[in-house]
C-alpha cells in the first residue's frame, strides 16, 4: 500500500505545511534536500526559524513574500510568487504557490507551501526574448534601406522619374510599408503571447479612449464616406487599462468596420455598463460574417470573405490577446448582409 | 528650426547614405558620418555638431556605451544625442534614454520627416 508520505516524498517540488500557529507540520524530502535539513529535526518548530534558513538564500527584496507568517489574516488567499534561490552552483528560479490546508471535514487547519523549480521555463523565456530582439533588429535594418531609398526617389530628390517608374515605385513603397506593419504586428503578438508586454495601467473613462480612436480614424472614414457615431450613457464607470493598448484595440476594430462598410453607411460605437463590466461594441452595417467563418475571425492570418482588404491578418489576433491581458472578453455577433458587432468587455474599476 | 551640423554614427553603409540624403534634402550643411562609437567620439575633437545620431549595434563601441561616455565627459555632455536604431523593444528604448539620450527614433524611419522629427526633439529640450 502506497502512503501519502511516500507520494509527497517522491515529488520533485518542495512542500512545507504549517499549522494554524505557524508550526511546521510537514516537510517533504525535496524541500529538506533544498534546505539541507532533516524533517524530523524541524516538525513542531516555528516557521519563523525555517524562514531564517530560507531568507539568506534569496535576494533580499523577495523575503517579504516567502512563507508569509501573517497569512492567517487572509487564510483563503491562494498566492503565487517567483523567487531566485541562491545555490553553490548558481541561481535556481522557484515559484512558491501557497493555499489553505484543510482537514478531511473541510476545516482550516493550516497552510501549505509548494516550491516548483521553474529555471527551465525562465531559460526558455529568456531565449524567446532574445529571439524577438534579434529578429526585430535583423528585419528592420534592411527595411530601413529599402524604404529610405524608395521614399527618397519618389520625393524627386534623385531627379525626375517617368510616370511608369513612379507607379512601380509606389507599388514597392506600399508593399514595403505593409511589410513593416507585418513585422511590427508579428513582434507585437509574439511579445504578448510570451507574456512580455508591460501594461501601464491607469484608471480612466473608456469614452476618452474611444474618442481618441475616432479622431485617429476620421480621415479614413471620410475617404470611405462612412459616418462615425459614439453612444455612451452619462454614468459610465471607469476602467483600469493601458490607454495606448486599448486605443490600439478600438482603432483596429474601427478601421476594420470602416473597411468593410459600404459608402454612406454608419459605424457606431456603443458604450454600456452592467454587472461589473464596461462594454464597448463597434457596430457596422457591412456585409456580415457567415456562421462558419465566425470562429476563424480571431485566428492569425485569417481574412474571411471573398476579397482581401489589406491589413496584416494579425490585427484581430492582437486585439483579442490585448483584451485577454486586461482580463476582459471579446466576441462577435454577425448577420450576413446586415452587419457585424465586435464587442469587448473590461472589468469596471472598483474601490 | 533648421539643423546645420550633424554627426552620425552608423555602421550600415546603405543606411548612412539614406540618412545623409534625407538630411541634405532639408538643407543640412555639414554631415559627418562615422562607422562606430569610437570613431564618433574621436571625431568630436574637431567637429562640434548640433546633434549626434547614434545607431546601437556597431562594432568596437556600441551606441549605448558611446552615449554614456559622451554624457560623462564635460566637453561633450551638452551635445544632444538621438538614437536612430532598429532596437525597438521597450527595454531597449529605456536603456537608450537612461544612457542620457534626448530621444529615441526607431528604424525603419521616414526619410521625408527625419529632419523634422530631430528638430522637434531638439526644440522640446
Amino acid at each position: 500500500m502506497v502512503t501519502l508520505i511516500e507520494i509527497f516524498d517522491s515529488l520533485a517540488s518542495g512542500v512545507i505545511a504549517v499549522d494554524l500557529e505557524n508550526r511546521v507540520a510537514f516537510l517533504n524530502r525535496a524541500m529538506c534536500r533544498r534546505l539541507g535539513v532533516k524533517a524530523e529535526d524541524w516538525v513542531g518548530r516555528h516557521a519563523a526559524e525555517l524562514l531564517g534558513l530560507i531568507a539568506p538564500r534569496l535576494i533580499s527584496a523577495e523575503e517579504k513574500f516567502v512563507m508569509r507568517l501573517g497569512w492567517q489574516q487572509d487564510p483563503e488567499a491562494k498566492l503565487s510568487h517567483q523567487l531566485e534561490w541562491k545555490t553553490d552552483d548558481g541561481i535556481v528560479h522557484l515559484r512558491e504557490d501557497s493555499g489553505p490546508l484543510r482537514s478531511s471535514e473541510g476545516k482550516l487547519i493550516g497552510r501549505v507551501f509548494v516550491y516548483h523549480d521553474i529555471s527551465r521555463e525562465k531559460d526558455i523565456d529568456r531565449m524567446k526574448s532574445e529571439f524577438i530582439s534579434v529578429a526585430s533588429h535583423e528585419l528592420r535594418t534592411p527595411m530601413t534601406s529599402i524604404k529610405g531609398s524608395v521614399d527618397l526617389i519618389l520625393s524627386g530628390f534623385a531627379g525626375e522619374i517617368t510616370s511608369d517608374a513612379q507607379e512601380l515605385l509606389e507599388i514597392a513603397q506600399k508593399s514595403c510599408d505593409r511589410l513593416i506593419r507585418l513585422i511590427n504586428d508579428i513582434l507585437d503578438l509574439s511579445k504578448i503571447e510570451a507574456g512580455q508586454i508591460k501594461l501601464n495601467l491607469a484608471r480612466m473613462d473608456l469614452t476618452d479612449i474611444v474618442q481618441r480612436s475616432v479622431r485617429g480614424v476620421r480621415q479614413i472614414a471620410d475617404q470611405a464616406e462612412v459616418n462615425l457615431r459614439v453612444h455612451r450613457p452619462s454614468d459610465l464607470p471607469q476602467v483600469e487599462v493601458d490607454k495606448d493598448r486599448i486605443e490600439q484595440v478600438v482603432t483596429n476594430l474601427l478601421s476594420n468596420a470602416i473597411k468593410f462598410s459600404p459608402a454612406q453607411a454608419e459605424v457606431r460605437v456603443d458604450l454600456t455598463a452592467a454587472d461589473g463590466w464596461v462594454q464597448c461594441a463597434v457596430v457596422d452595417a457591412g456585409c456580415g460574417i457567415s456562421e462558419k467563418d465566425v470562429p476563424k475571425v480571431f485566428g492569425k492570418f485569417q481574412q474571411v470573405g471573398e476579397k482581401r482588404k489589406g491589413g496584416t491578418g494579425l490585427g484581430l489576433a492582437i486585439t483579442q490577446a490585448l483584451i485577454q491581458e486586461h482580463h476582459g472578453k471579446i466576441w462577435i455577433e454577425s448577420k450576413v448582409n446586415v452587419g457585424t458587432s465586435f464587442i469587448f468587455r473590461l472589468p469596471a474599476a472598483t474601490g | 528650426m533648421t539643423l546645420s551640423r550633424v554627426l552620425i554614427a552608423e555602421d550600415d553603409v546603405d543606411i548612412q547614405k539614406v540618412i545623409r540624403m534625407s538630411l541634405k534634402m532639408r538643407g543640412v550643411q555639414e554631415i559627418v558620418v562615422t562607422e562606430n562609437g569610437e570613431d564618433c567620439l574621436a571625431q568630436l575633437r574637431n567637429f562640434q555638431p548640433d546633434v549626434i545620431l547614434l545607431d546601437v549595434m556597431m562594432p568596437k563601441l556600441n551606441g549605448y556605451e558611446t552615449c554614456k561616455r559622451l554624457k560623462a565627459n564635460p566637453a561633450t555632455s551638452g551635445i544632444p544625442v538621438i538614437f536612430l536604431t532598429a532596437k525597438a523593444q521597450h527595454f531597449e528604448v529605456k536603456e537608450g534614454l537612461d544612457a542620457g539620450a534626448l530621444g529615441y527614433l526607431i528604424k525603419p524611419f521616414d526619410p521625408m520627416t527625419l529632419h523634422d522629427q530631430i528638430a522637434a526633439l531638439l526644440q522640446k529640450k
